[in-house]
């Protein structure tokens, strides 16, 4: 067909008048939009309502009744829970420093070897240890060949150890700075464990 | 009527606080005490513990007290001379803190105990911290020259060195080598005194550049 006959039948008029005609909405439509804005209105004002309630609970000023000892009950309570915080916390930070293996901001791994071909048993005591020969994570391992060696981690600062050979034998670390105290009668070594640079 | 009430006020606020000021130091106490009388006769114990509570009181780092306590008991050293060795370094420990400051760690405060222990002046400790510069620690330093007199370098040899080194510029690591290399001289037969020297000389060769001063000449 073409588009000179389309417009002779008034066929394209027709069709543009269908589309151009408005939908109309089924009986009711309006009420039912104006129902759901009215609730949603409401909702708000109830919202607002509520808030503006508990804001003058707040802050409208009343009379509190206080007994002194009440305050202090209070303030015994809470200082005595912020005591055991501090308590716990220094007596974990002393735990920490007896087995430094636990943190690892604070302390590095490190190596300690001994050659000692006629021992059978080695460890390493130091301040970093509480001086405890029989402390596991310091046990020296048989590397073969009468070498030792323990790695564990020591807190960051400066520390003075001692290898300990067959529980009785206390030698100084022959790789490492010596410190002068003979106060117990054996030398000494010192670390210094510096902070890990992230 | 008021000044009653107001004074049971001011108690029951007052006597908390105290309690919470009192609390942690005893709590303190009770740890320390604990780890000590597991190692320690008790005669040794209390004199250590008072050693610990006034060294607390002079706010000096109480752990380096403990420790020295624990090595005297692992090491089977009778109580009179634990009390000594413990005693002697919190004297040491106390005149540390006056020759290095406030702000001195507990790793200097003990590395520079030790130094004295081995018979360091608290002056030439005190040119240590000036030569090293005030944000510079000297833990290693102090340990260096702690080692040098235990290996024979003569007090006034190892003084004098390693505050030049610090003074020079040298660095932890330049030290650490400066440690290891006099050690394995000493160990070859080199004349202790004379091997430090040396080492320093060398080390300072390759800071001065750095630091901005003057090597030393060739000797």
């Amino acid at each position: 067909m073409s588009d000179d006959k389309l417009f002779e039948d008034g066929v394209i008029e027709r069709i543009a008048g269908e589309l151009r005609d408005a939908e109309r909405p089924s009986a009711g439509f309006d009420a039912r939009v104006m129902a759901s804005v009215r609730g949603i209105a409401r909702a708000r004002q109830r919202e607002h309502r509520e808030r503006r309630r508990l804001w003058n609970r707040v802050s409208q000023p009343r009379t509190i009744t206080v007994r002194p000892w009440s305050v202090g009950l209070a303030a015994a309570a809470l200082l005595l829970c912020a005591s055991l915080a501090g308590w716990g916390a220094h007596a974990f930070a002393r735990m920490e420093s007896a087995a430094p293996a636990a943190a690892s901001g604070g302390s590095q791994r490190v190596q300690f070897v001994l050659v000692a071909p006629n021992a059978k048993k080695v460890a390493v005591a130091g301040d970093f240890n509480g001086w405890d020969a029989q402390h596991p994570a310091y046990q020296a391992v048989h590397r073969g060949g009468g070498v030792w060696s323990v790695t564990a981690r020591v807190p960051v600062g400066h520390h003075r150890y001692s290898f300990v050979v067959d529980d009785s034998l206390w030698v100084a670390d022959p790789t490492a700075p010596r410190v002068v105290d003979d106060d117990f009668g054996t030398t000494n070594s010192a670390i210094v464990v510096e902070p890990e640079i992230r | 009527m008021r000044g009653p009430r107001a004074l049971a006020g001011a108690l029951a606020l007052a006597l908390p606080l105290a309690l919470s000021l009192a609390l942690p130091v005893a709590a303190h106490a009770q740890a320390t005490a604990n780890t000590l009388s597991s190692r320690l006769d008790p005669t040794t114990r209390v004199a250590v513990q008072a050693i610990v509570d006034s060294a607390r009181r002079a706010k000096l780092p109480t752990a380096p007290l403990i420790d020295k306590a624990l090595e005297g008991a692992a090491k089977h050293s009778d109580g009179p001379n634990i009390v000594s060795a413990v005693r002697q370094l919190s004297v040491e420990l106390g005149q540390s803190k006056r020759v290095l400051g406030g702000g001195a760690s507990t790793a200097e405060l003990q590395a520079s105990a030790t130094a004295m222990h081995a018979g360091v002046s608290s002056r030439d400790i005190a040119l240590l911290r000036s030569a090293a510069g005030p944000h510079r620690r000297v833990t290693l330093p102090l340990a260096v020259m702690t080692d040098l007199i235990g290996r024979n370098v003569p007090v006034a040899t190892a003084s004098q060195v390693v505050v030049g080194l610090a003074r020079a510029g040298a660095h932890d690591s330049d030290l650490s080598m400066f440690e290891r290399n006099v050690r394995l001289d000493i160990e070859r037969g080199a004349d202790p005194s004379a091997a430090a020297q040396t080492r320093a000389r060398g080390v300072m060769l390759r800071t001065a550049p750095r630091a901005g001063t003057r090597p030393p000449g060739n000797q």
